[in-house]
């Protein structure tokens, strides 16, 4: 647990005016990890960037908390085949509105990041898919890359080394799914977004069926604080087995909702009351959603002592996901809440594989019967059957994370459900 | 070599093999759906799951660790697998329904997910009887439903494209139609639209399912959503029989099922040959049905005067014919063997017509150049092209077909409407005694003096040498007037034939076609005229082929039915207009 | 209005080539192309997603598919402003479905809709990436309105009106204080 965290002065979005432009950037000592690398290639040959990062630990950030170095080194040896590096900035789980800061505030640290990421794994083409309906931060973005190609950085002889790589940015048109990373894949190919069947990985066969490894925009933006400091700095920040600085998103019923960044590992009970400046109206507590709307919520006599790190998050029952916080006051409706977290995923399910196309929206269509006041306790049960019969059957997560919620909400609120019910117009004695 | 163990027992494999098909291979069952062998595999369904697992090997020893009992461990992966897309590795465990609970539980769980917004109008929908969905509930499934609340509502009856019939709310999204069309027939007609639960095929807006393979789909397609426009609600499956054949529309023999109720063919469906169809075939050889039962010649007929025909008695017309040959030198005969007959019908009536001292009967091939594709359709519109060269019948082109009839008084023609695909006009066959032996009407036998009707290839068994040069048969499917199921080994006989009588609404005599096979007829005529000429069945003739023909040699019935046909040593031929 | 009348211009065939120049293949433009159509017509109906087939050289059951499968593509004409009002999670507890009946309420549709002047349309949303500002909503697929209330929704309501839509609001982290010192100024 970090407890020191009142002196922190943020790095992935430091306080400093116009960074997202990139002569900032640069006198900020900006791609100045990129350029020691490429100055030193015996020092920093690929393997070695990878296995310093690897050292790092640092946790995927899209929500998986995967070591993003060892992602790195399942890349095959290169072959004729071009390879591909595919940066997910999809963030469409529900409590996450992180990504679009490092879009807007500070883009060059993200392209830094990806450049060290495909330098590493001798990729030929990064894209960069970002949400459809963050048009605006698309734009944003568009102008950092194009910087960064007048300047050298990107393109072909990057800097005079020989080393050309590309980077595309391109964008989605509604669809949670494709946040999954396979499911981004078909959408970058042009497809409707099905999540593909793993084996084979996308580092044996993604992109076209290259080569291909899917990163977050966060878990990027951290590679060049790890190359400037070294893997060993990096494992001083936060907590244990989760290091580095993480935009935590905090929304819900707090004072002052918004993304701030701190170090992994932050207490709950900080962020939430101290950060950010604690519930509206002087209410009580009751739930929090630690990380999007898939990790399971934890009830406030839950949170005592817990750390915003994957290890405290499990042992309490829940998970770090994406570090989108919901905090959730004593007047809400955990029958209304599961129901439209339910609708979210009954609404964003591909279709594809039968578990989760036909559980989502009969899970939705049960919670509304109860919602409505038609519910019957037997119809807890039900759901929580489906849950099981949903988790673990499916081609990819999204059946897991619909499932989770319900599992989890109705077990820690047992009553709250039970009372709805026995209020129903079908109630028995 | 590498092993795996299945339900507790173990097997030896090698090479790339996915679980399931290698469980279907031994003849063991795992049920499924979207997987197909010949396709992509999605693994989407998820109905196929197992638990499966590995006996952990000590990597250095090679041997396989064992715990406190002295039985092997295994590391069983944490979730369960679909077993279609489950890869064989050397000391895979592998659980089906038959041994593991969870197993069982897990396919049962998906079959109720996969019911929940099903219409189960079961007694309505024609997939009902042969509905792997419907099959594996039964086996599988959950004995009630939990469903309580509104079934999702999809369109229903849309006519996808000219032949198939599409109802979105029995789907159940194995996309096999949509990979058929992607994979097999390559015209990207399909897609699924729309997101989740409301997912459900579909062409584009200004588009419709004309693809010439598009009934393949309505095979394949798992439950009632793609149906066959054309025999949607004429019959159900268990009242039909079911009898293999070859469809003759074209020159790739395309293995078939002739699907028969009441002696009616209802409908063909395409039968695995991996040699030469694989599981498909194009629409147009399944329409080829409607030939087998209408506008057939039924009993003789016989020219009166200038245009009118009339039917006539099998001894009258026999009668005509030996008259007509005796009045007549060999060399006045013009005989015609056809490619759109079998090769035991062209080798008869050569035969018969040798021994009344005429030469090796013409044929010419029926082919339209450039109508064909790389696949199941081809250029050449008859089935056996290559059948009448193996026998030696004179190959000639339409002119030869044209001069031997100037020079002819009589012209004796084998199932080919020479008129009809524009050899021979009428005006041609006017001054000539014109003798047809035809299975349909045609523009050839109205032009003709005297009429022998044949059978068919749906009631006769009688092989085919399709452009690749393979030889394959056919099984008699409906009964003439003169043969009778119960007495003929080869025909299958289904419910309604075994306990069907006059008597019985659904039976009709008509549809026993007054014919009979060519080589019967010959021999009433062979009789008649006093030629040494006599084959009690088809197998007779071809046993004999196989006696005289290099490469029939060793080739039998059996054979083909064993081999699913035979690959004849003869030179591929180009089929070619002459 | 038919398919023969339907064309790209010279400058939209231009673009299109930049974005099929980003990838291997045509198909991976399909969204891009598709934005591209739906930017010219407002909407990507059955002719529009043939148009952009047609000019990708791709089956026009692909296209179909694709646009069918992601929500931001308008099937079908919509009002001039389509109000995407989100009420998911952080909305919903932060009063989205105040906001949303309030829109209904004002504009005597319901989500869905278009008004009868065609001006507006709206819709009810999954979560768009801005938890931190709810209720918020977003206009034809573009600027976001954060932190509404029923008086921010009148405002916006009026301004649409007189053609004037909202300006990119930067949210920046109250951390960066400098930051935001300078964006007042």
């Amino acid at each position: 647990m970090v407890e020191d965290w009142k002196s922190y002065e943020p790095l992935i979005i430091p306080d400093i005016p116009n960074l997202h432009r990139i002569e900032v950037y640069e006198e900020h000592d900006g791609y100045r990890a990129f350029r020691r690398i490429l100055d030193n290639p015996e020092e920093w040959s690929r393997t070695n960037v990878t296995n310093e990062v690897k050292a790092a630990n640092i946790r995927g950030r899209g929500g998986a908390g995967f070591n993003a170095g060892l992602k790195w080194s399942f890349m095959p040896q290169p072959d004729e085949r071009p390879r591909y590096l595919a940066c997910n900035g999809d963030e469409s789980e529900p409590g996450t509105f992180k990504d679009r800061n490092i879009f807007e505030f500070n883009p060059h640290l993200f392209i830094e990041g990806a450049l060290i990421a495909a330098y590493a794994m001798s990729v030929d083409v990064i894209y960069v898919y970002i949400r459809g309906e963050y048009i605006d931060w698309v734009r944003i973005f568009e102008k950092a890359v194009e910087e960064a190609y007048e300047k050298g950085y990107l393109g072909e002889d990057i800097l005079g080394t020989g080393i050309d790589i590309e980077m595309y940015t391109t964008y989605g048109a509604g669809a949670y799914i494709c946040g999954e990373e396979t499911g981004m894949l078909e959408s970058l190919e042009g497809k409707r977004g099905y999540p593909r069947i793993k084996p084979p990985f996308p580092a044996q066969k993604g992109l076209w069926g290259n080569p291909t490894t899917i990163n977050n925009i966060e878990t990027l933006a951290n590679v060049p604080l790890v190359i400037n400091n070294g893997a060993d700095w990096y494992q001083s920040i936060g907590a244990e087995d989760h290091n580095g600085p993480v935009l935590y998103g905090i929304s819900g019923h707090v004072n002052k909702p918004g993304v701030y960044e701190y170090p992994a590992g932050m207490p709950v009970e900080d962020l939430i009351y101290d950060v950010a400046g604690g519930i509206r109206g002087n209410k009580e507590l009751k739930a929090l959603i630690p990380g999007g709307t898939s990790t399971p919520v934890l009830r406030a006599d839950q949170l005592e002592g817990v750390s915003m790190d994957s290890n405290s998050l499990r042992d309490a029952g829940s998970m770090m996901g994406t570090a989108g916080m919901v905090v959730l006051d004593e007047d809400t409706d955990m029958v209304d809440l599961l129901w439209r977290i339910t609708h979210f995923f009954h609404h964003e399910s591909c279709g594809q594989c039968t578990p989760c196309r036909e559980g989502t929206g009969w899970l939705e269509k049960v919670l509304l019967k109860i919602k409505n006041g038609e519910g019957e306790i037997k119809d807890l049960d039900l759901l929580l059957d489906m849950t099981t019969q949903m988790e673990g059957r499916t081609i990819c997560a999204l059946a897991d994370a619909a499932a989770w919620p319900v599992r989890h909400t109705i077990n820690r609120f047992r009553d709250e459900f039970e009372e709805r019910c026995k209020k129903s117009v079908h109630a028995v004695a | 070599m590498p092993e795996v163990f299945i339900d507790n027992e173990r097997y030896e494999f090698e090479g790339d093999y996915m679980a399931l098909q290698f469980i279907l291979d031994l003849g063991k069952e795992v049920p499924f759906f979207c997987y197909h062998p010949s396709m992509s595999i999605p693994a989407n369904c998820r109905q196929c799951m197992v638990k499966a697992g590995q006996y952990i090997k000590d990597e250095e020893t090679g041997e396989y660790e064992l715990d406190e009992n002295g039985e092997r461990k295994i590391r069983w992966f944490p979730k369960m697998q679909t077993s279609c897309a489950l890869k064989l590795s050397d000391g895979m465990v592998i659980q089906t329904q038959e041994t593991s609970e969870e197993a069982e539980r897990a396919q049962k769980d998906t079959l109720e997910f996969l019911l929940i917004n099903h219409p189960l109008d079961c007694p309505i929908c024609d997939q009902a009887g042969e509905c792997p969905l419907q099959i594996q509930t039964y086996k599988y499934g959950p004995e009630g439903s939990r469903f309580e609340v509104k079934k999702v509502h999809k369109p229903k009856r849309v006519q996808l494209g000219p032949r198939v019939t599409l109802d979105a709310e029995r789907c159940i999204n194995c996309t096999r139609c949509v990979r058929f069309a992607e994979e097999i027939s390559e015209t990207n007609q399909l897609t699924i639209v729309s997101r989740g639960d409301k997912n459900y095929p579909m062409t584009a807006p200004s588009e419709t399912f004309d693809d010439p393979y598009s009934l393949n789909t309505v095979d394949i397609c798992p439950v009632g959503a793609l149906t066959s426009t054309d025999f949607r609600f004429k019959a159900r499956v268990w009242e039909m029989n079911q009898t293999p054949s070859i469809d003759i529309t074209n020159g790739k023999g395309c293995n078939i099922d002739l699907w028969t109720r009441d002696n009616e063919v209802l409908r063909i469906t395409p039968r695995h040959n991996p040699e030469v169809n694989d599981y498909w075939m194009p629409d147009e050889g399944r329409e080829a049905f409607e030939q087998f039962n209408k506008n057939r010649v039924s009993r003789p007929s016989i020219t009166l005067d200038e245009n009118n025909q009339s039917n006539t008695s099998w001894n009258n017309a026999v009668e005509t014919f030996a008259e007509i040959l005796e009045a007549h030198d060999p060399d006045q005969l013009a005989v015609f063997g056809t490619p759109h007959a079998s090769v035991e019908e062209n080798y008869a009536f050569n035969k018969f017509f040798n021994l009344l001292g005429a030469s090796n009967a013409r044929f010419t091939p029926h082919i339209i150049p450039g109508y064909g594709d790389d696949f199941l359709i081809t250029d050449d519109q008859a089935p056996n092209t290559n059948g009448c060269r193996l026998i030696n019948l004179e190959e000639t082109d339409d002119t030869g077909i044209q001069s031997a009839v100037t020079s002819a008084k009589v012209v004796i023609i084998l199932s080919d409407d020479l008129v009809g695909r524009g050899v021979l006009s009428a005006d041609d066959l006017a001054d000539r005694y014109t003798i047809s032996l035809a299975t349909n009407q045609s523009d050839t036998t109205e032009a003709s003096d005297l009429v022998i009707p044949i059978t068919c290839v749906a009631e006769h068994a009688a092989s085919y040498v399709n452009i690749d040069g393979r030889i394959q048969r056919s099984f008699p499917a409906k009964e003439t007037k003169y043969t009778n199921r119960r007495l003929n080994l080869e025909m299958s006989e289904g419910r309604l034939d075994r306990y069907g009588t006059n008597f019985d609404n659904w039976v009709n005599e008509e549809h026993k076609i007054d014919c009979l096979p060519v080589w019967e007829f010959l021999n009433h005529l062979g009789e008649r005229i006093g030629l040494e000429f006599q084959y009690d069945h088809s197998r007779a003739i071809f046993d004999e082929m196989s006696d005289r023909i290099d490469p029939l040699k060793g080739i039998s019935y059996e054979r083909m039915d064993e081999e699913l046909g035979v690959q004849l040593p003869i030179e591929q031929q180009e089929v070619t207009q002459a | 209005m038919t398919e023969q009348e339907l064309a790209f211009t010279q400058d939209e065939l231009d673009e299109i080539e930049r974005i099929k120049a980003k990838f291997p293949t045509n198909k991976a433009a399909t969204l891009r192309v598709l934005w591209v159509a739906q930017e010219k017509y407002g909407h990507v109906k059955p002719e529009v997603q043939n148009l952009v087939a047609d000019t990708l050289d791709l089956p026009r059951s692909h296209v179909h598919g694709v646009a069918s499968f992601y929500t931001q593509y308008y099937k079908e004409e919509t009002g001039t402003y389509v109000l995407d009002v989100c009420t998911c999670l952080s909305c919903q507890v932060c009063g989205g479905y105040d906001i949303l009946h309030h829109l209904e309420d004002e504009l005597g549709i319901k989500a869905g809709e278009t008004t009868e002047d065609g001006m507006f349309t709206i819709q009810e949303v999954e979560c768009l990436g801005a938890c931190g500002y709810a209720p918020m909503l977003q206009v034809t697929n573009g600027v976001y309105a954060n932190n509404l209330t029923k008086e921010k929704v009148d405002k916006l309501i009026e301004n649409l009106r007189k053609g004037k839509k909202p300006e990119f609001e930067s949210m920046v982290m109250r951390q960066n204080e400098k930051r935001k010192k300078e964006l007042s100024q």
